[in-house]
């Protein structure tokens, strides 16, 4: 049998990794294929060593069964191979047919023929059956079309073998059935598709074969329906995973936070319109809503970084509405922001340094008032490495070293490492893998269940409903109300979402 | 591991010195272009630096303004700030010197030096103060107002020596001389007159890498400056570093200037500096940020000031060599992503990349 993709012996080392050591893959024609692995297992190594952009130092490719050495991805294209990044390589200011045409536009003699490239971009469109509008300016279209707007990309290249790189990271629940759709479609259409991702639902929803990496090399490839999620979360993180939160006790009655009319505009525009919502100790409650609704201003409002156009904020019963976000660490509020490369942490420090960030006045940390006191610095860095399982050689490594899932371990051992009352996360599990999840998900829900208070805000709402005691959903800066998790269904929370809210309840409820 | 973060930092080492190496390459080219010999003009060069004793006191003697403009730079760029008016800053730290130096009378030496360094560092620190402050109130573009401001240091400089501080007996323009209480004592008395300028750079050196290194607000002057943001997020009032880095920048490149007055000429002169101010900009990039590496990168740059006029009257070249050498290393260090980039793929892949991500 002649696979589609055969990949032999590939390895391929950096400086201080052995990205892909020895990995055998095969892909079958007319499949999707997914790859998974935690960060930093060598997925997206590998794929950017089959797309051209990094060259094996071992090993070869076979393509359709003819041996190919890509030295760029411009060989990789002409082979018939296109790939879909996580973040998209679009021009905004330019309309769909534009950006998929570019680099190869139809021409009427010098000039670009911009109805030829409408056209033709429409052709490929109806013959996948791929839903997009060639005409309108990429900039005013979501996330999910600009996605497809990659796939016709693709597909306008004459690619036969399609790799999607983490595509449903920035989708919604409904953004993420039509893509499943459309990958389907292509499928029917005879290509062969490649995702490399580390959410198992969507593996298990969309592919047929699934190959497994783990520390750079290849642990199996399984067929779908011979296996389950436990056994890829085991196989992928090498040992038994429980997801799922353990609450134990029910939450308390004091408040730990109110939110009283909070206002928040920027740039002319009203970002949040009249907040007012109440958490107590002991309790999660989960901020829901589709990305942009406002509950990262919210967060960020509640951690201090923002300053809100009006309304206040009530900490344990004392107005922090003015208060630094330096004072509001002093009382308790610990914050993990949601871009942890730019507001979490200093890129360039190493991890002993980021995780006194913040708390570096601390007496603890401090020699005769004005020095770092290293030694403590050093200790406490290395006891929560242990502690907080952040994979490292040492602490003194530049935290631009570590993979995602251990940067967030390194953001999430300093917020919780200051003993804080209330946590602010933002959400905390983004581009992170299952392990990191897991063992993110087990610290917030450790936190409620001695008394602290957690103000989640995540994108999931898997995530959302196994955390949160109540759920707050958004939409368009506007408290749409709030749902008790357990009694509330997935679809009640996804109409929210979109601007409904709950029958028979006029305005917010608290 | 170990070996391998060995190995990335004797690359790091590697890059500035490549640099160094292809400025003078290029160099040599438009040398040769002018009929003469690039090898006899830098071997004029070298030997006019330090062929002798009193060529090895120059170049020291030289590097010393040069070192505290680099100071000053290094200190603003780990603000974040980008300090290109350490010039102005320099001779407004001349001019308080001179000032203090003159007119602080019936003071013993071991009163009136530290006296009159400290009103070099004043002068620096006021002149830095007004960028400082239009930045922090009003937003507004450091880069130009700081350039624009070594403008009028430049005529304030004319000002103070041809009119209000003008001497009525001196055969340059130039103030009054200082008082003798004022000047530097040697450590290597004439004919040489090596002062206790050098030790002050190297005292202020390693304060400089011990703030930085051990205290917690350079700790967090240096989160400011590799990312704002974070800091932000972290509760480091970024403001508050910015105008720190910036006057403490000021009062660094101030003190530089006022060692040169109290140190080697006695007297306010309008061209006393050759541009010691700007020298400290490509130092400062070139030394990645620590005081004490920027004081082997102001020793060559004294070094090249000093051996030029052995080189011009040598080899006759123009002494402007010298700015086309600095220049050509400017370019160089704009491309050095590029050298960067060339090593990294030599080894066939990047560097400190995170495999997988």
């Amino acid at each position: 049998m002649v696979y589609a993709v055969e990949m032999r012996g590939i390895t391929k080392r950096f400086p201080a990794v052995l990205a892909n050591d020895h990995i055998d893959i095969a892909i079958k024609a007319g499949t999707v294929h997914a790859i998974i692995g935690e960060n930093g297992a060598g997925k997206s190594t590998l794929m950017n060593i089959l797309y051209g952009l990094h060259k094996p130092d071992e090993g070869e490719i076979l393509i359709n069964g003819q041996k190919q050495a890509f030295g760029s991805a411009t060989d990789a294209i002409d082979c018939g191979i296109g790939m879909v990044h996580q973040h998209f390589m679009l021009v905004p200011r330019l309309t769909v047919a534009d950006n998929v045409v570019l680099g190869k536009e139809p021409r009427k003699g010098l000039l670009y023929d911009r109805k030829a490239a409408i056209a033709k971009v429409a052709e490929v469109c109806s013959r996948h059956n791929i839903q997009v509008d060639p005409a309108k300016k990429v900039a005013d279209i979501s996330l999910g079309m600009q996605q497809r707007v990659e796939i016709v990309k693709t597909l306008y290249r004459g690619a036969e073998i399609i790799i999607l790189d983490e595509p449903t990271a920035v989708l919604t629940p409904q953004e993420i059935d039509d893509l499943g759709e459309i990958l389907r479609q292509l499928k029917e259409g005879g290509k062969t598709i490649i995702i490399i991702t580390h959410k198992l639902e969507e593996v298990m929803d969309f592919s047929d074969d699934i190959s497994v990496l783990r520390g750079g090399k290849h642990i199996a490839t399984l067929r779908k329906a011979e296996t389950d999620i436990p056994e890829l979360t085991r196989l992928m993180v090498g040992r038994d995973v429980q997801l799922g939160g353990r609450k134990e006790s029910a939450p308390g009655k004091e408040e730990a936070l109110r939110l009283t009319d909070i206002v928040y505009a920027a740039a002319g525009r009203q970002i949040l319109k009249s907040i007012s919502l109440v958490l107590h100790k002991g309790e999660v409650l989960g901020l829901a809503g589709i990305d942009g609704s406002g509950q990262t201003q919210l967060a960020e409002i509640v951690a201090g970084v923002l300053t809100p156009s009006g309304g206040s904020v009530v900490y344990h019963s004392r107005d922090i509405t003015g208060k630094t976000v330096a004072q509001r660490k002093k009382e308790g509020i610990g914050f993990i922001a949601q871009d942890r490369q730019k507001h979490g942490l200093v890129m360039d420090f190493s991890i002993a340094e980021n995780l006194v960030l913040g708390f570096q006045r601390r007496p603890e940390y401090c020699q005769y008032k004005i020095a770092v006191n290293s030694k403590a610095v050093i200790s406490d860095a290395q006891k929560r490495i242990r502690e907080y399982d952040i994979r490292t050689p040492g602490e003194q490594v530049r935290v631009s070293m570590l993979s995602g899932g251990n940067q967030q371990k390194v953001v999430v051992a300093r917020e919780m490492g200051s003993r804080p009352q209330l946590i602010v996360a933002d959400q905390p599990t983004r581009g992170v893998d299952v392990g990191a999840i897991e063992a993110i998900h087990n610290i917030l829900i450790n936190h409620r269940n001695k008394g602290g208070s957690v103000l989640l805000v995540s994108l999931e709402l898997d995530e959302l409903m196994m955390l949160s005691d109540r759920i707050a959903v958004f939409f368009d800066g506007r408290l749409m109300g709030i749902l008790d998790s357990a009694t509330a269904t997935r679809e009640q929370i996804g109409m929210m979402m979109v601007g409904s809210s709950l029958e028979g309840k006029e305005g917010p409820a608290s | 591991m170990k070996i391998n973060a060995l190995k990335l930092r004797l690359k790091d080492a590697l890059v500035p010195l490549i640099l160094i190496l292809i400025a003078f390459l290029f160099s040599a080219i438009w040398i040769s272009f002018m009929g003469k010999s690039p090898l006899e003009a830098y071997r004029a060069l070298f030997a006019g630096a330090f062929g002798s004793t009193s060529g090895v006191v120059n170049t020291v003697k030289k590097s010393v303004p040069i070192a505290f403009a680099s100071f000053a730079v290094i200190v603003s760029t780990k603000a974040n700030v980008f300090n290109i008016g350490a010039e102005g800053q320099l001779a407004m730290g001349a001019f308080g010197a001179t000032m203090a130096g003159i007119f602080l009378k019936g003071l013993p030496a071991a009163v009136h030096i530290p006296a009159a360094i400290l009103a070099a560092a004043l002068g620096g620190m006021a002149f830095a103060l007004v960028p400082a402050l239009l930045r922090v109130k009003r937003g507004i573009n450091l880069l130009v107002v700081l350039l624009l401001m070594n403008n009028i240091a430049r005529f304030l400089l004319q000002f103070f020596v041809l009119d209000a501080f003008a001497s009525d007996n001196a055969l340059v323009p130039s103030t009054d001389r200082i008082m003798e209480s004022a000047r530097l004592p040697y450590l290597i008395g004439p004919p040489y007159r090596l002062t206790i300028a050098v030790l002050i750079v190297l005292a202020v050196a390693i304060v400089l890498e011990l703030f930085f290194r051990r205290s917690t607000a350079g700790y967090e002057m240096r989160a400011v400056g590799l990312s704002p943001e974070a800091a932000r997020y972290a509760g480091i009032d970024i403001n508050k570093y910015m105008l720190l880095g910036l006057l403490l920048s000021g009062a660094l490149a101030g003190v530089g200037g006022g060692l040169e007055i109290l140190g080697n000429h006695h007297r306010l002169y309008i061209d006393f500096s050759p541009g010691y101010g700007y020298d400290g900009i490509p130092i400062a990039l070139l030394s990645g940020g620590s005081p004490l590496i920027s004081i082997l990168g102001s020793l060559l740059f004294g070094a090249l000031r000093t051996g030029s006029l052995n080189m011009q009257a040598k080899v006759g070249i123009s002494d402007e060599i010298i700015s086309v050498i600095q220049g050509s290393l400017i370019l160089c260090i704009a491309a050095n992503y590029f050298v960067k980039y060339l090593l990294n793929r030599r080894r066939s892949g990047k560097a400190g990349k995170e495999a997988g991500q």
